[in-house]
């Protein structure tokens, strides 16, 4: 029962992770953009919601990290296509800027220069578990998981709504052949922009429900996020492979949930000795480089086979 | 309809490597002309395509689509109208898209003022497509929920050249459409280029190296040679001209440029 406790403990996150796995497909798969904002919007998106928690409106919260978000992808998207960036310096531009908006945030209430800030319950966990007369740290978890995984089916109905309409088609065939896309009489710039908003709308999303779940939040709960992103999009391709969208952004929810458990797993069983836990970006980094590798590695492995078979 | 006056593009203006790729050119077609393009490598028959598309914007003078300047529009505004076709397969289509979803995207140009928002494929749009994709019989309109890279170079040709006259554009640009397919199938495609011109009566131009091909196939055949216009025929005139005439204009041209260059070379003794 402690088990299954501990275990059900992280599916909130896993859930509210693979928002910010979802945006990563996004623009890594669909529009086949390395974007490094990652770090910056989910950093901004989780200080606007809870400045704007602490006014007392934490539903209100969510949708300023979603605009939060939005905002980092549109500055991205605008210095890739209008001002010619390269896109991965576009990313880190958008990212160390916003580092400091962020530090600058943080020291927006009456408490002056810090890097964290609570909550103090003003989150929408904390409001469901009033509503329902919830108190209890198993029980907490059950409406933290029932809460996260309303929102992010909610979220899934919207982004594969969104790529079956006519605006999501350009926005897909952006990432797959742009010159087509303006020989369509599209403009390129505008998809794109229109794709890396989206997707760090979700990575704001992410923040803004993450910092919420944990009570505070700190300027370095984005830390790691982007490679956890990268984690959880490959592990979910591995599970459901490359298929359209809708079952990309469903499986990176999926590789979100997966790894958060194996983490928990490894964590709880002590694998890597009794620091366990200050080795899970290593982890993470060794997850995402082999699953890279692969392709190249069995092609490496085929060939050497024919060369010896030839012999 | 496209009216082509003095233009000129010049390539690394200002550096060692300056290249004048077309040279103070004009050119005007009328409705409906279907107008073939000869010329050596580098002789600026793709430099005037993407000048006319707004790939990029001429140094000097004007163009012209059907009484409208469209010198300083932007090519996807341009593509409203124009409709291009590359030799390479690849280039025109969306590979991890399927067919109807190609097809889907490009027809926008004939809905500009659609919502956004409103669903991307439709039963009506997919019929329509399926019909006229039936008409050519290469098989691809029952592979609708194919992705595209699947098909042949000669089928994606034939989707590519579909997506660009699905809606009728004003102008079509054929840049060596077929010379990347074998024979067989470069004459099919080739074949259903010309039913497509002819039903809606396309104004078109098409590069091509086939010289028999440039005088057989159109109405009138131009020639580039270093960024200008050497030779433009039509009518009577091209009728009489074989494809040894051709290659005689050209090697008289390029005989012309090999005796400037010796006397050039044997003046610095």
């Amino acid at each position: 029962m402690i088990e299954l406790q501990y275990y059900l403990s992280n599916l909130p996150d896993g859930l509210i992770y693979g928002l910010l796995a979802m945006g990563i497909y996004i623009s890594l798969r669909i529009l086949d953009i390395p974007d490094l904002t990652t770090e910056g919007s989910f950093g901004f998106g989780a200080v606007v919601s809870v400045l704007v928690s602490l006014q007392g409106h934490p539903v209100l919260a969510l949708f300023a990290g979603i605009l939060a978000g939005a905002f980092a992808g549109v500055i991205t998207g605008c210095l890739q296509t209008k001002l010619k960036v390269h896109p991965v310096l576009a990313g880190i531009i958008t990212m160390s800027g916003l580092y400091s908006i962020n530090l600058v945030c943080y020291s927006l209430t009456e408490k002056g220069a810090t890097t964290n800030l609570s909550y103090d319950k003003n989150t929408v966990f904390e409001k469901v578990k009033e509503l329902l007369g919830i108190r209890g740290q198993y029980e907490t978890s059950v409406v933290k998981a029932v809460v996260s995984l309303g929102i992010v089916i909610l979220v899934l109905c919207i982004i594969v709504w969104f790529f079956r309409t006519h605006i999501g088609l350009c926005v897909r065939a952006t990432g797959d052949n742009p010159d087509m896309v303006s020989a369509s009489s599209i403009n390129v710039d505008r998809t794109k922009i229109i794709g890396l908003m989206i997707a760090n709308a979700l990575i704001g999303l992410a923040g803004a429900m993450a910092s919420q779940s944990l009570g505070y939040s700190d300027i370095n709960t984005a830390n790691g996020t982007l490679i956890y992103g990268l984690a959880a999009v490959i592990i979910g391709e591995a599970i459901l492979g490359k298929r359209g969208p809708a079952i990309g952004v469903l499986s990176a929810v999926l590789g979100s949930v997966l790894y958060k458990l194996i983490v928990a797993f490894v964590i709880r069983q002590n694998l890597f000795g009794e620091k366990s836990a200050n080795l899970m970006k290593f982890t993470c980094a060794l997850i995402v480089a082999i699953t890279l590798a692969i392709p190249a590695i069995k092609q490496k492995a085929a060939e050497s086979k024919q060369r010896k078979a030839a012999r | 309809m496209l009216e082509i006056q003095n233009i000129t593009k010049v390539f690394e203006k200002g550096t060692v490597n300056e290249h004048v790729a077309i040279k103070d050119m004009s050119l005007s077609l009328k409705k409906g002309e279907f107008v073939t393009v000869v010329g050596s490598n580098g002789a600026g028959k793709s430099t005037l395509f993407n000048a006319i598309c707004g790939s990029f914007m001429v140094d000097g003078g004007k163009i012209l689509l059907d009484n409208e300047d469209i010198t300083y529009k932007s090519e996807h505004k341009r593509a409203r109208e124009i409709g291009r076709v590359f030799q390479d397969p690849m280039k025109g289509t969306a590979p991890h898209m399927t067919i109807e979803e190609n097809l889907a995207l490009a027809y926008t140009r004939s809905q500009r003022h659609a919502n956004p928002f409103s669903s991307a494929i439709t039963k009506k749009k997919t019929a329509f497509f399926r019909e006229n994709l039936a008409r050519y019989h290469m098989g691809i309109e029952d592979r609708m929920k194919t992705k595209i890279g699947l098909l042949s170079g000669g089928q994606r040709q034939v989707v590519t050249l579909l997506m660009c006259t699905l809606s009728v554009p004003k102008l079509l640009l054929l840049d060596e459409h077929t010379a990347a397919l074998d024979p067989a199938t470069a004459e099919k495609v080739m074949e259903i280029t010309k039913t497509i011109v002819a039903e809606n009566n396309i104004t078109t131009m098409m590069i091509t190296h086939n010289l028999k091909q440039s005088l057989s196939t159109g109405s009138r055949t131009i020639m580039l040679d270093s960024g200008e216009i050497i030779l433009d025929v039509s009518g009577k005139e091209r009728e009489n001209m074989s494809m040894e005439d051709l290659i005689q204009m050209y090697s008289m041209k390029k005989q012309k440029e090999f005796d400037n260059d010796r006397i050039l070379l044997s003046s610095e003794e």
